[in-house]
């Protein structure tokens, strides 16, 4: 029979903290990945964590680093993604915003915030970021930026979001929007979309059981 | 018409609503549309049928579509000469260079009317990247 | 429009929307009547009183709902020869492959993880020892694990009834089990004693760190069952448990797309798998 079977072997021992703490910056990309994996969950680090992703470059570091610094979930945690997200760089971007995704109720308190930064592009973002709040709290954000908001592609994220999000409440915003952009054929059509899908049984569900 | 003859588009982008409106469009324009939601699930597409044509967003969960771009041009063979346009809402010039640095053919600024977007699909449908 | 469920076609398309960005699966409109029979089925046992109620706990994943939604598409009773195209992968293709990209001529490693009641790890022993022509020239070490030790023990003891070998041919069965009674039969003891069964956690890489590299895994329909932030650990720990240019099998409605960067999808004859990539060149 060639299957064969190998002994129980024990377990590998933890090495000292400061140790994986200086292994964030060790030349290989398999060591640095190693010590980011292991500060994963351990409070205290959230400061080096995010010293390292501004000067890491290796893409399976830089998840690493992420998954880390999202499972501590603390305020100084979330801090320390949010910049990332007004990076150049599209990866970087995305891990950040992955990352947070993972955190809605940590998120929460900066929502108000991102929807109304100057830049666009993180209005944009921030969007989808408002899908994972709950149900009741992402629509009433995108229904109130969707009322204010000038530019069509961030117009166009909120409505792609009140698509899942919206109850009837989002219908007069998203009529209102349509009218403002008329002569944008995508965002017309998308906010009839959204509108049909939100539909007539889009009246106020009753809240979701926790 | 034949499914074979005709021309087929993958529509990458998170968004269901731009998938959607691309795929009405190019659909009543004879074309078939496949779409992903992210770079990997267009890698998975695209390894159970190929296209003649990419539209890519740039912004995407696990994957963004310039880190596709460039997986998928270090490809051998067809399926990394596929042509692709980048459609996104970034307008900066350094993400358009960035854009064709990893592998667009063309990089346009959402949103995209109708006229765009098909001419750049009958442009660009069946031609090879690089 | 659809004709059972009380909800339009977009309000519908909505919903579909939402568990395909959520899963990746793809609810064509072939499956449409089904896919109402199921939401249908899940608001009477939820108490949902409208579509939008139910949409609404779909969205709250109220009581992991997604997930209950889900289960009904992948049939979850485990059996033996379960996925046979998988096994047809492994014989036809992921073993030829890791054995020209290795030189060390160790062991091949293959890891079924979560293993359950353990049809998982000895169908495998089982279709090599019978469909790969390499298989006596090899060694080959299999070992199962799961969070549960009560499964655990099951998988140890090997006993089966009649529906975990409905796949099976009568040859097969009676070269590799014993008829313990009408309705039970028990694995023999030669391959009992080839598989090593652990405890292990997904999520935990302290735990799973410890059992090396192996060149293929198994890790089906279990990440489904984690939330965002577990599913990327685990994604992880699985990547770092990978040789690398190692496969990973997930569930067929499964999909990386969902969970993490990490894998490169392969696509064989017999099944789409994902690898850790061989250098260490990513993205």
């Amino acid at each position: 029979m060639p299957l064969i079977r190998k002994p129980q072997t024990g377990t590998v021992a933890s090495p000292a903290i400061q140790d994986v703490r200086a292994a964030l910056n060790a030349s290989s990309a398999d060591e640095r990945w190693s010590a980011a994996r292991q500060l994963a969950g351990q409070p205290g680090h959230d400061a080096l964590l995010a010293e390292t992703l501004m000067r890491e470059s290796d893409p399976r570091v830089r998840e690493a680093l992420f998954t880390a610094l999202a499972r501590d979930g603390s305020e100084q945690a979330v801090a320390a993604i949010l910049p990332f997200i007004r990076s150049s760089d599209a990866g970087l971007r995305t891990g950040a915003l992955d990352a947070l995704a993972t955190l809605p109720q940590a998120i929460a308190i900066h929502i108000e915030t991102l929807l109304a930064d100057d830049d666009p592009d993180v209005r944009i973002l921030s969007c989808d970021l408002v899908r994972h709040l709950p149900t009741a709290d992402a629509a009433l954000h995108l229904t109130r930026l969707l009322a204010r908001e000038t530019t069509v592609n961030v117009c166009a994220a909120a409505v792609e979001v009140l698509s899942e999000v919206g109850d009837a409440r989002a219908l007069p915003a998203l009529h209102a929007c349509a009218a403002r952009f008329a002569e944008d054929s995508f965002l017309v059509f998308a906010i009839e979309l959204a509108v049909r899908r939100i539909g007539e049984t889009g009246a106020s569900a009753p809240p979701a059981p926790a | 018409m034949a499914d074979q003859t005709r021309k087929k588009i993958l529509v990458v982008d998170d968004a269901g609503l731009v998938r959607r409106y691309y795929r009405e469009i190019l659909e009543s324009a004879g074309y078939a549309v496949d779409e992903a939601l992210n770079g990997m699930e267009a890698m998975e597409r695209l390894l159970q049928q190929s296209a003649d044509l990419l539209i890519v967003d740039i912004n995407m969960p696990q994957m963004d579509g310039l880190s596709f771009l460039r997986q998928l041009r270090r490809k051998p063979g067809a399926p990394g000469a596929i042509p692709a346009m980048v459609a996104s809402t970034e307008a900066g010039d350094d993400d358009r260079s960035a854009a064709l640095a990893a592998g667009a053919n063309f990089y346009l600024v959402k949103p995209l009317s109708r006229e765009v977007l098909l001419e750049h699909a009958g442009l660009m449908c069946g031609q090879r990247h690089g | 429009m659809s004709t059972i469920l009380p909800a339009t076609e977009e309000e519908l398309r909505r919903l579909c929307e939402f568990l395909y960005r959520n899963t990746g699966i793809v609810f064509t409109e072939t499956k449409r009547y089904y896919i109402e029979r199921r939401i249908l089925d899940r608001m009477a046992a939820t108490g949902a009183t409208s579509f939008a109620a139910y949409f609404a706990q779909l969205r709250a994943h109220a009581s992991r709902e997604i997930e209950h939604f889900i289960n009904a598409l992948t049939v979850n009773e485990t059996y033996f020869y379960r996925e046979e195209h998988q096994l047809q992968c492994l014989s036809n293709d992921l073993l030829r492959e890791r054995l020209a990209a290795r030189t060390d001529g160790g062991p091949i490693r293959i890891w079924s993880h979560p293993c359950s009641t353990g049809e998982e790890p000895y169908s495998i022993a089982i279709w090599l020892l019978e469909n790969w022509p390499e298989v006596d020239r090899h060694e080959i070490e299999i070992m199962g694990s799961d969070i549960d030790t009560r499964v655990l023990e099951e998988a140890e003891a090997g006993r089966y009834g009649r529906r975990a070998l409905m796949r099976l041919s009568p040859e097969l069965i009676a070269k590799y089990f014993v008829q313990e009674s009408d309705e039970q039969w028990r694995i023999i003891e030669d391959l009992r004693d080839s598989i090593r069964f652990s405890r292990a956690n997904l999520v935990d890489p302290a735990g799973t760190r410890q059992y090396g590299r192996f060149d293929v895994i198994f890790c089906r329909n279990v990440l489904i069952y984690f939330d965002d932030g577990a599913r990327r650990v685990a994604a992880e720990n699985l990547f770092e448990n990978l040789a690398p240019g190692g496969f990973l099998c997930l569930g067929h409605t499964e999909s990386m797309s969902r969970i993490s960067p990490l894998f490169e999808v392969c696509r064989y004859n017999d099944a789409i798998v994902y690898q850790r990539p061989l250098g260490t060149r990513h993205g």
